[in-house]
């Protein structure tokens, strides 16, 4: 009998490849440590991945469906002064870690090779940097290849006695550069025994003593700069290596620290979880850089975070644990304006000896903030007040700002020193970043990109480094541009793989002819009916149509028919997988974004006039009364009559000679919305106004030549109303068929205690009250607020409403109890979105649910995933935010530059009240602006500011006083704002 | 954070080094246990496991459950040692525990001859000493290994192995939905994979252990069937090997 022992055999079978195991040491959460032992298959077959070797063509792995992947390492790679015949570069974990953006530049770093080692450790490091990396190893054009050096016997190594980790995987990187050159050389000596053309591998390490034993190895090494200096942009490339790592080592000998250090992780989880630290996002207040907030379950109202030493490091949008000060440090919410420009314009970016965090000014501006709260009790109420300890996950992201010119210390386009200067960021609640650049002459004036890369203790300021210049500040494409990316949307044209979705036939596509084509299967042939369009002028891509006929029992079928493009865009391939992370389309003044390729957009979705369409089509039995009968859907095919503009349906339905059929029909749309809108409103819903603006611009140079609040016509809310209903309809029978799963939306009630403070102004200011118990009573109270002396009173109450509440969102059934469902605004049970599949990506997948409900297919697997659908409302719901904002923000811009050089009086109304300064809304522009004291009179006038009663009473020379809802005029011109760079509209009172 | 396994698509190549169509050392003796009627010792990869068969034995009460009229009744029973788990939370639970033994009941109810044995009992016991990933397949092999080491008729030899799907189901892009054989135990936390055991070519267990998506399933049953013959090879191996020596 064999002897048997459990003691691992250590023979291997025969026919294995070499078998290595790999051993981690890991503490448990109970604290133990584990010794966990892997497995580790060493082989011969994995490639170098270069076009010039033969020999690992041969050994290269085929997957399941026998592919090949193509190698990716050009065989005649870009040189460089030290290596003439080109060169494959091998960054070790730091280059990457430092100069991630120099590596995404299109110019340069082309036929890299990463390491298994190295991915490793960035991803230990960073998990942001790593996605940054897979991403550019997906990147065709830069030829970024990932060789599995663990895995490749003649490059493993194993750990020595009493090696560190890092050394080892220093010499795991070593001796995998070692190896390449070796293995190219043997390769290209294969290919022909003349060529001479051998490409170096290159390590790249900022490791001194790393690249110390490579050249004594022999083994072609540079450090990040010492590459990049031989490159041809090397300014601008240099100055894109990270700052941080080059100033922890000068900093280092400095002791000064402005800001309390981070407890540690354990503590910090040990806190929340015994309720004594509070976890949550970090909010800035837009008017006070040094006022945060932040939400957290524990407490009703949010957090008071003031002052810099509290919010300790924290930039807006980072989760951070915090603590509860003491109650006698408890305050209100600021009733001042306090921006960073004014209090520390002469902060010097370079010197930092001596100076505290808070400089004496802010400390001024903080000490009468606390000594107003503590002086009265009645209205401002103290809010708890909180400091952060300690960050749990950092949320930066690439910042687009302006250089401050006097940071700058030589302005001289052609001087190379290397300086420190600072970058205001366009978004006025991130701090301003110190940038070490040697090209500020060049960078003045313009719109730069940057990103923070560190905030230490010894820093007044994060440390960030430049990116890229997106152009000359104020110039279109760089504004443009600017909010693009400020709100995180994706503009680059459609890639390959996405337009490769599309039908071959292009723009020639047609609906079949035939009807036995499988293209018909399950449609209803609709081209019979008096179908129109009627949309804003100049829209391209109609996502809508309708039509409306008198059926022989006397009621009305209506029908509305949206552009069917879950037939052009199948679930989970490239194109749909762009317009999920697309979301929506965005659209500016002068520019649209669009979710879907134009060729579905504009043209094979769009329910264009006088052709076929593949439609999906919602059809009611509507009495006359406007109640529903019966309700059916169907993918159909319809043909519109005509596609009008607002107006001009408005004028064709107001035309009494116009008799035919489809303005007929569009005469029963519009009586039956009326109706259908009148109970919409008796049920409660709410009529919040919005300013809409529309800028027009010259057709040619899309010049901005005049501002104008948008018209609304009948036939708006003709239109509205029906896609409200056919919203309505369709999340009913999606909810009826996919109870867990169907996409839906939801408007929140708002917390009573957002009209705390809207409340009290109306019954202070004109002894109005606002109900908000309900929808209902919401709507009904604001019919009340009038004013009538001043018909815009209500409007402007409205438009203040609208900004206490809850923000609508999509969401997934099964994570909501159906209560939760309703929308609060329409007054609707629930709600989904339909009717713009071409520029939304919920409605298109409301149409691939729909379009199972109704058996016309089958869902795919995807939709009935609920943890899948819920990552996508979550990144729809911010999309579709961060779309408004860039249309808001574009808004602004055009406005601006229309009204340049203009100055005009105007009127307006006071929206908000602080202790210096107040804001002034423009009902004709549809702006808002801060008139600050300091700008009514140098120097700035004293003023008497009673919280209780909203008035501001300025004295001196100005002698006048301003309270909330008084209509003021106000001389309007434009002004470069300090702060941002941008051009805004500037407001003085008259 | 290590690396996971979406790493795949990069080089082809998994978390350990190995391609999708292969196995993991696979390492195997019979007869480690003189006491026994049958047993058997397994490595596959480092999930290694020990089976001891005892019986057939006239059976001592008569109604068995689980065993029909005039046929054996196969019991099994599995015991996890208590240092075997990866992590304590991971340890194999009572459930889990449970449904393999009913599963190797069941598959060996119906590969045995156990018509031959009326009234009797063949138990089989497992002791888990690690875990690393396809532990019902590695239990029915090193069982399949200790019932002919017993010299109990069969058909034919019943070997499993598991079979993953790459693309986890979130990001369903078909270009890099390789099937991966053989699945070591961080495999098995992050993709949706099947257990498949086979005699000869015919699925004779099929455990789908998370959920897979219906298009996957037949790509990777193939690869399932291909790896059990593989498997089959070596245990065969391992057994003539034991005849050789001693037979
Ligand atoms: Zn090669």
């Amino acid at each position: 009998m064999e002897y048997f022992s459990l003691k691992r055999s250590s023979a291997l079978d025969q026919g294995q490849t070499n078998l290595s195991s790999k051993v981690y040491v890991r503490s448990t959460k109970s604290g133990k440590v584990q010794k966990i032992v892997r497995e580790l298959y060493l082989r011969r077959d994995i490639p170098c991945s270069s076009s010039l070797c033969r020999a690992c063509l041969e050994i290269a792995p085929t997957d399941y469906s026998k592919k090949v992947a193509p190698f990716v390492l050009s065989d005649t790679p870009a040189g460089s002064k030290n290596f003439p015949n080109g060169q494959y570069l091998v960054p070790d974990t730091n280059a990457f870690l430092t100069g991630m953006d120099l590596f995404e530049v299109e110019t340069a770093f082309h036929d890299v090779v990463v390491l298994q080692t190295v991915l490793e450790e960035v991803k230990n490091q960073s998990l942001p940097l790593y996605h940054r990396l897979i991403a550019l190893t997906k990147n065709e054009g830069k030829r970024f290849y990932v060789f599995f050096n663990e895995f490749r016997q003649e490059t493993y190594v194993i750990r020595n006695a009493g090696e560190t980790i890092n050394d080892r995987n220093d010499r795991a990187v070593r001796k995998a550069v070692l190896w390449y050159n070796h293995h190219l050389s043997e390769a290209v000596a294969a290919r022909s025994k003349k060529q001479q053309r051998i490409p170096s591998v290159v390590m790249i390490t900022d490791d001194r003593d790393n690249l110390q034993k490579a050249k004594s190895d022999g083994i072609p090494a540079l450090s990040l700069s010492e590459f990049v200096s031989g490159l041809e942009n090397a300014d601008e490339l240099l100055d894109m290596i990270s700052a941080a790592q080059e100033r922890r080592e000068v900093r280092s000998s400095k002791a000064e620290v402005f800001y309390p250090e981070y407890f540690t992780m354990s503590k910090m989880m040990t806190g929340v979880k015994a309720g004594t630290l509070h976890q949550g996002i970090f909010n800035v207040s837009p008017y006070n850089y040094l006022e945060g907030s932040i939400h957290v379950p524990a407490f009703d109202k949010s957090l008071l975070i003031l002052g810099r030493e509290n919010s300790n490091r924290a930039v807006s949008g980072d989760v951070v644990v915090v603590e509860v000060l003491p109650k006698d440090q408890w305050k209100a919410p600021s009733t001042k304006i306090i921006e960073e420009e004014t209090l520390n314009k002469n902060d010097n970016p370079e010197v930092e000896d001596g100076e505290d965090v808070i400089s004496e000014r802010e400390r001024r501006a903080l000490q009468e903030e606390v000594k107003r709260v503590h002086g009265q009790s009645a209205e401002g109420r103290p809010q708890p007040t909180a400091r952060v300890v300690g960050i749990i996950k950092r949320n930066w992201r690439q910042y687009v700002g302006h250089i401050d010119r006097d940071s700058v210390r030589s302005t001289s386009k052609s001087s190379r020193q290397q300086q420190m200067v600072f970058l205001v960021p366009m978004d006025k609640r991130i701090p301003k970043i110190r940038i070490r650049t040697r090209q500020a002459g060049e960078l003045l004036g313009q719109r730069v990109l940057a990103t923070i890369d560190s905030w230490e203790r010894d820093s007044r300021y994060p440390v960030g480094h430049f990116v890229r210049s997106l152009g000359e500040l104020e110039s279109k494409g760089a504004e443009t541009e600017a909010l693009l990316l400020e709100w995180d949307v994706q503009y680059r044209p459609f890639p390959k793989i996405v337009l490769d979705c599309l039908p071959p036939e292009g723009h020639e596509w047609k609906v079949p002819a035939s009807l036995d084509d499988p293209g018909w299967r399950g449609r209803k042939d609709l081209r019979d009916l008096l179908v129109c369009s009627i949309d804003p002028p100049g829209c391209v891509d109609i996502d809508d149509a309708l039509h409306a006929r008198k059926l022989p029992n006397g009621n009305f079928e209506v029908g509305v028919h949206i552009a069917d493009v879950s037939h052009f865009v199948k679930p989970n391939n490239a194109m749909d997988k762009e317009a999920s992370q697309r979301g929506t389309t965005v659209y500016l003044v002068d520019k649209r974004i669009d979710m879907l390729p134009m060729l579905l957009g504009t043209d094979l979705c769009s329910l264009k006039p006088y052709v076929e369409r593949y439609a999906f089509t919602v059809l009611w039995e509507i009495t006359t009364n406007a109640d529903i009968v019966s309700v059916d859907f169907t993918k159909s095919v319809i043909r519109s009559r005509e596609a009008f503009s607002y107006e001009q349906a408005q004028i064709r339905i107001d035309d009494e000679s116009q008799q035919d059929g489809l303005t007929n029909g569009m005469r029963t749309l519009m009586m039956l919305s009326k109706k259908l809108r009148q109970k919409r409103y008796d049920a409660g819903a709410l009529n919040l106004a919005s300013p809409e603006v529309k800028v027009q611009t010259e057709s040619e140079t899309s010049d901005p030549v005049d501002v104008q609040t948008k018209r609304l016509l009948d036939t708006n809310s003709l239109v509205e109303e029906f896609m409200l209903l056919a919203n309505i309809s369709v999340a009913g029978k999606n909810y009826e068929a996919f109870p867990q799963t169907a996409l839906l939306r939801r408007h929140g009630a708002p917390p009573k205690t957002n009209f705390e403070e809207l409340g009290n102004q109306l019954k202070v200011k004109k002894g109005l009250e606002i109900r908000t118990d309900s929808s209902k009573a919401l709507a009904d109270s604001l019919d009340t607020c009038v004013d009538h002396k001043e018909p815009f009173f209500n409007t402007l109450v409205r438009i203040m409403a609208t900004r206490c509440m809850m923000s609508a969102e999509y969401f997934c059934a099964g994570s909501q109890a159906y209560p939760e469902f309703r929308h609060y605004g329409l007054a609707s049970e629930i709600y989904t979105h339909f009717t713009s599949p071409i520029r939304r990506y919920a409605d298109l997948e409301a149409h691939r649910q729909l379009a199972a409900a109704i058996d016309y297919e089958p869902l795919d697997p995807s939709l009935h995933s609920k943890a899948k659908l819920e990552g996508i409302c979550k990144n729809i719901n911010m999309r579709h935010r961060n779309a408004q904002m860039a249309g808001r923000a574009s808004i602004e811009y055009y406005v601006g530059q229309a009204l340049k050089g203009k100055d005009i009086k105007e009127e307006g109304f006071i929206m908000k009240i602080f202790s210096n300064g107040f804001v002034v809304f423009v009902p004709r522009f549809g702006v808002e602006s801060l008139i600050r004291l300091r700008d009514l009179a140098t120097p700035e006038p004293e003023a008497e500011f009673d919280a209780e009663n909203y008035v501001l009473k300025v004295k001196g020379d100005i002698n006048r006083s301003v309270e909330l809802f008084e209509k003021v005029t106000v001389r309007i011109t434009d002004e470069i704002e300090e702060s941002t760079g941008k051009r805004k509209v500037k407001l003085t009172l008259v | 954070m290590p690396l996971d396994t979406s790493i795949y698509p990069l080089a082809l190549l998994r978390l350990d080094g190995r391609r999708w169509n292969e196995l993991r050392r696979i390492h195997a003796q019979v007869s480690v246990q003189a006491a026994a009627d049958g047993s058997s010792y397994l490595e596959m990869g480092n999930t290694r496991v020990i089976c001891v068969v005892l019986g057939p034995a006239e059976g001592k009460d008569k109604g068995q459950r689980g065993a029909r009229e005039g046929e054996a009744k196969v019991g099994v029973e599995i015991a996890v040692a208590g240092f075997s788990g990866m992590e304590r939370r991971r340890r194999v639970g009572n459930k889990r525990t449970s449904e393999m033994q009913h599963c190797l009941s069941t598959a060996f109810s119906s590969l045995l001859f156990t018509h031959l044995y009326p009234h009797s009992t063949i138990s089989i016991s497992i002791h888990i000493l690690s875990q690393d990933g396809s532990l019902l397949a590695a239990c029915l092999n090193a069982a399949t290994l200790a019932l002919i080491d017993a010299g109990i008729p069969m058909s034919d030899y019943l070997t499993a192995c598991t079979v993953a799907s790459s693309a986890s189901s979130s990001s369903s892009d078909t270009a890099t939905s390789d099937p991966l054989l053989d699945l070591n135990g961080l495999e098995e936390q992050e993709l949706p994979f099947l257990t498949i055991g086979a005699v000869g070519e015919k699925v004779s267990v099929l455990m789908l252990e998370t959920r897979v998506r219906m298009e996957r399933v037949e790509g990777m049953l193939a690869v399932g069937v291909e790896g059990c013959k593989r498997v089959r090879a070596i245990l065969d191996g391992v057994v003539r090997t034991y005849e050789k020596k001693f037979g």
